[in-house]
């Protein structure tokens, strides 16, 4: 009986944690699949039609909307990378000169801690043609100056890319910081000794060791792209047109303004689609990666 | 031999460090990007203090040729959304009164749940962390429907508490990660003591472990304040029209605004949106950089 | 005080079987050393005692209580630990206390005993600080009194002097043995290291690879070890041990020994059953037992000439090092002698015919 206790207790422990992963994961995300093959509009409707199960996908397909938010996903990530290299050269100059570190760390990072929406807000001031930063650039005597990205459908992406890398390098760079501290100190000396050029260190040398850092940097950029919506919102609420959409934005404009839970629902899940996709690699190169660990040890 | 030992000391002057060319190109680059990320705090505050008239002629970067304060009142009080013109202070109790619960629930359910996986002994504890860490990256999308359906279903839909136990729930799994990982590191030999001593789950939870937990809780603590306070996604879709969090009010604020953007009440209310992170981040920065680094670097 | 009782204990990780049926009995009162090289499972064994192992199968009892599926707290044990495992938020009384608290005492009871606890260890003037704060010493002595304020009467030690200095450990060794002899508790004690074992036990179960190869009195196990592992094992510098094959001629009985070519008369020897001639033999010559001397007098089983290598000294002892072919050979000696002698030069030695040991080449066991 009271060994018994010590074995339970713990797991008595558990049950709310499993609960909550059991019907607000598990159960949640089975639910949604189910619903992407049902005809449920506004309120859920459990039946499935055998002839047309795949008809929300069909839909989805075939919807513009959607093919145009797939794209903005793939310029958003590709775009985004930017902030991984920015990070990285921020983090490279940081780390070179010790003095000050504190000092720009913080002014780096500082972004973090403001929310996406006043990030998107302030952004999208400063890219207003009469008032913002082209205005500006008029009155310094660069008349042909255009800062108005978010007027226009081709431009519009990059005024959100711009905010997102203006939000998120911060973050990449404080990763790769961490990387970099993490080399052992006499490669440097060593380097120095050799009289390697910087570049052909880094470029050599130190990115390559810094790969596990650089990959988990990709996979959480390419998370963040994936839930992108507050910045949009924000910034365009999806415009001009529909330009500016993501797959975020369709699903719940799917949802809350087309009031279709069918489709919302066929959306979400070619979303996790995404999600494991960006996933599922890195589950397998760290396994692999361990399991190469565990052999050598 | 004669002495070759030199018998007047011969002063070298004081070497000067050498300001390398590349010292001065890394600074002025760093500087230069400082600027840029600078700028916009500093373009909202300065337009918040700005009258309309100066906001008008279109310059951008000018300090207020007189500083007022009236816009913050306005955004304060009377900041219109869609319908309303109640400003922005309703959403600033309401974000506190979804914080306030959901850093209680997250606290607690992710700290003992760390705690039970690391320290004691459960067969499919191993299994569980994957599935917690599958979780972490599930997008809310896929789950959102079922939540918002359950949540009415239990007559929470439109309150503090939705949102709160919603901002737990998606936060599980990465804040339960932290914790189990922190757990770990501690010596087994302290649970075995305690084993032997008093064997009892909670006893030994509230007497031995919480008290060495205090530097992740500010960790987690940090990590919690922002996620929640900053959201947007979470509390529209939550939080009906009684519980608006701040940052829902403020996008609304901008983006229903009809005719005539106030452009120095927008940016004052932002400002008073973005300003108890900020006051959070710049006050415990340190625990900020190693929240951030911990909750990526997960596992 | 309850005697301990292991009862065919099987200790299995997957396919590893870490303890195969082990028996154990620990008397009343009885201070047992579990001694053997690291991996030899004697932790394993502590840790099943204490329960915070589970067996895979067989029983434990303590006393007249089988125990096997009780939960630590619940086995009337105590324990010290090799990093002390004192919790670091608590003070030195916190740490007294908090095993107490959960035996429901009062309050008077709690503080009368950790009273008396920090009077027997003299750690009166430490009660409000932290570990922290305290020294090595000091803390391992937190330990000792965290353990002896449960007041219950099995003692269980694992390797607790591992991470004190030299000085420190001889002293704990004299402390510990001083409140064994004064409370009279049950002590099961691991270690791997025998001046440990050989001055505080009242016996030895020397382990090795999850067995117990001899379990006797200090004593018992220096002199008449039950194998070569126990033999080489207890004993520093490590017994000799000589390969010979044994010849029988009637009550006669030699070794021969090919590499010094020396024949070891081992009639002396009290063998436990007969040997034959051809069989293959180890005979153990601990170096401490070594006579110099060139005289072969008698009560010599044999006497060896072989060249030095060289010497060790360390104030109090020395060791002469020969070579008996590619092998070592280690003798003590006095250090006096070493002056005398000289690097390559041989040194007849003599080693008496009451300190053999003869084992089994092939078994290992003791003949």
């Amino acid at each position: 009986m009271a060994l018994r206790w010590s074995r339970w207790s713990p797991q008595l422990a558990l049950t709310p944690a499993l609960a909550v992963t059991a019907i607000a994961f598990a159960g949640s995300i089975g639910w949604t699949i189910w619903m992407s093959f049902t005809r449920s509009r506004r309120l859920p409707d459990y039946a499935i039609d055998p002839a047309e199960w795949g008809r929300q996908y069909n839909r989805l397909f075939n919807d513009p909307a959607w093919a145009l938010s797939l794209g903005n996903l793939l310029i958003l990530g590709i775009g985004s990378m930017l902030a991984i290299v920015f990070g990285f050269l921020l983090a490279v100059l940081v780390n070179r000169e010790k003095a000050g570190e504190g000092v720009f760390r913080t002014i780096f990072l500082y972004p973090l801690a403001v929310s996406l929406v006043v990030t998107g807000l302030v952004w999208r001031w400063m890219m207003n043609p009469s008032l913002g930063i082209e205005n500006f650039l008029h009155q310094l005597g660069w008349k042909d100056a255009s800062f108005n990205w978010l007027s226009a459908p081709e431009t519009a992406m990059y005024g959100i890319i711009l905010a997102q890398v203006w939000q998120s390098t911060g973050f990449y760079m404080a990763l790769m910081l961490s990387g970099l501290k993490s080399i052992n100190s006499e490669i440097w000396s060593a380097a120095r000794l050799d009289g390697v050029s910087p570049l052909r260190l880094y470029v050599e040398i130190i990115i390559p060791m810094m790969k596990f850092t650089f990959l988990t940097c990709a996979i959480l950029l390419s998370l963040g792209v994936v839930k992108a919506y507050d910045i949009v919102v924000a910034m365009t609420n999806g415009g001009p047109g529909q330009s500016t959409w993501t797959p975020a934005y369709f699903t719940i404009n799917a949802y809350s303004i087309r009031s279709n839970i069918g489709f919302a629902s066929a959306a979400a899940v070619v979303m996790l689609a995404i999600t494991l996709v960006i996933f599922l690699p890195i589950v397998g190169l760290t396994a692999w990666q361990t399991r190469r660990r565990a052999d050598r040890a | 031999m004669t002495d070759t030992i030199a018998t007047s000391p011969v002063m070298y002057p004081r070497r000067k460090r050498k300001l390398r060319g590349s010292t001065i190109a890394t600074y002025a680059f760093l500087i230069m990007c400082a600027l840029f990320f600078a700028v916009p705090l500093y373009v909202i505050i300065v337009t918040s203090f700005k009258t309309m008239t100066q906001i008008s002629e279109g310059e951008i970067f000018s300090l207020p040729r007189e500083w007022t304060v009236e816009p913050w009142f306005k955004a304060w009080n009377t900041l219109c959304t869609g319908l309303e013109c109640n400003g922005i202070k309703s959403g600033f109790f309401n974000s506190i009164q979804i914080l306030i619960p959901s850093i209680a629930i997250s606290l607690i359910l992710s700290s003992i749940t760390g705690y039970a996986l690391a320290l004691w002994n459960v067969r499919w504890a191993n299994g569980f962390l994957f599935v917690l860490f599958m979780c972490a990256f599930v997008p809310f999308q896929i789950i959102m429907i079922p939540l918002i359906i359950l949540m009415s279903r239990t007559g929470f839909y439109g309150s503090y508490l939705a949102v709160a136990i919603v901002h737990a729930i998606l936060a599980m799994p990465l804040l339960t990660l932290i914790f189990r990982n922190f757990y770990k590191d501690i010596p087994q030999e302290l649970m075995s003591a305690a084993m032997m001593d008093s064997g009892s789950f909670l006893r030994v939870f509230v007497e031995i472990i919480l008290p060495m937990s205090g530097n992740i809780m500010v960790v987690v603590l940090i990590l919690v304040i922002t996620s929640v306070w900053n959201d947007y996604l979470v509390g529209l879709t939550f939080a009906g029209f009684s519980a608006q969090p701040m940052t829902l009010i403020l996008a609304n604020a901008v983006i229903t605004s009809r005719g005539e953007v106030i452009y120095n009440v927008d940016m004052a209310a932002a400002l008073l949106t973005a300003i108890p992170p900020l006051v959070v981040y710049f006050g415990l920065g340190r625990f900020f950089v190693q929240g951030i680094t911990a909750g990526a670097i997960k596992g | 005080m309850p005697n301990i009782q292991f009862n065919q204990i099987v200790k299995q990780y997957g396919a590893v079987k870490v303890l195969e049926n082990l028996n154990l009995a620990v008397g009343e009162g009885e201070f047992l050393v579990l001694l053997g090289p690291s991996g030899c499972g004697k932790t394993t064994l502590l840790n099943l005692l204490a329960g915070l192992l589970e067996v895979t199968s067989g029983q434990i009892t303590i006393g007249d209580r089988d125990v096997t599926d009780l939960d630590p707290k619940d086995r009337g044990l105590a324990m010290v630990f090799q990093s002390y495992a004192l919790y670091p938020t608590k003070t030195v009384r916190g740490n007294l206390k908090f095993g107490l608290v959960a035996q429901k005492l009062d309050r008077a009871e709690i503080d009368q005993r950790i009273d008396w606890v920090a009077r027997l260890l003299r750690i009166e003037q430490l009660l409000d600080r932290k570990p922290s704060q305290l020294s090595g010493g000091q803390r391992q002595r937190v330990a000792i009194g965290r353990a002896l304020v449960k007041k219950v009467g099995v003692f269980l030690f694992d390797e607790p002097l591992s991470n004190l200095d030299a000085k420190l450990r001889t002293e704990m060794r004299l402390e510990i043995k001083k409140l064994h002899a004064e409370l009279k508790q049950t002590v099961v004690y691991v270690t791997h290291d025998q001046i440990e074992a050989m001055t505080m036990a009242t016996r030895i179960a020397v382990m090795d690879r999850g067995v117990i190869q001899q379990i006797g009195t200090p004593d018992e196990v220096y002199e008449s070890p039950a194998n070569i592992f126990v033999a080489k094992f207890i004993g520093s510098p490590p017994m000799n041990m000589l390969e010979v094959t044994l010849s029988v001629s009637g009550d006669k009985v030699t070794g021969q020994h090919v590499p010094t070519a020396t024949a070891i008369d081992l009639s002396g020897y009290h063998f436990a059953q007969r040997p034959e001639s051809g069989m293959a033999a180890s005979v153990g010559l601990r170096p401490e037992h070594f006579t110099t001397g060139v005289d072969a007098a008698g009560g010599q089983a044999a006497v060896f000439n072989l060249p030095l290598l060289y010497t060790e000294k360390t104030g109090a002892d020395a060791t002469a090092f020969m070579a008996a072919k590619d092998e070592l050979m280690a003798a003590r000696i006095e250090p006096a002698l070493v002056g005398r002698l000289q690097i390559g030069q041989p040194v007849t030695m003599g080693f008496p015919s009451d300190k053999l040991n003869v084992f089994d080449a092939r078994t290992g066991r003791r003949m």
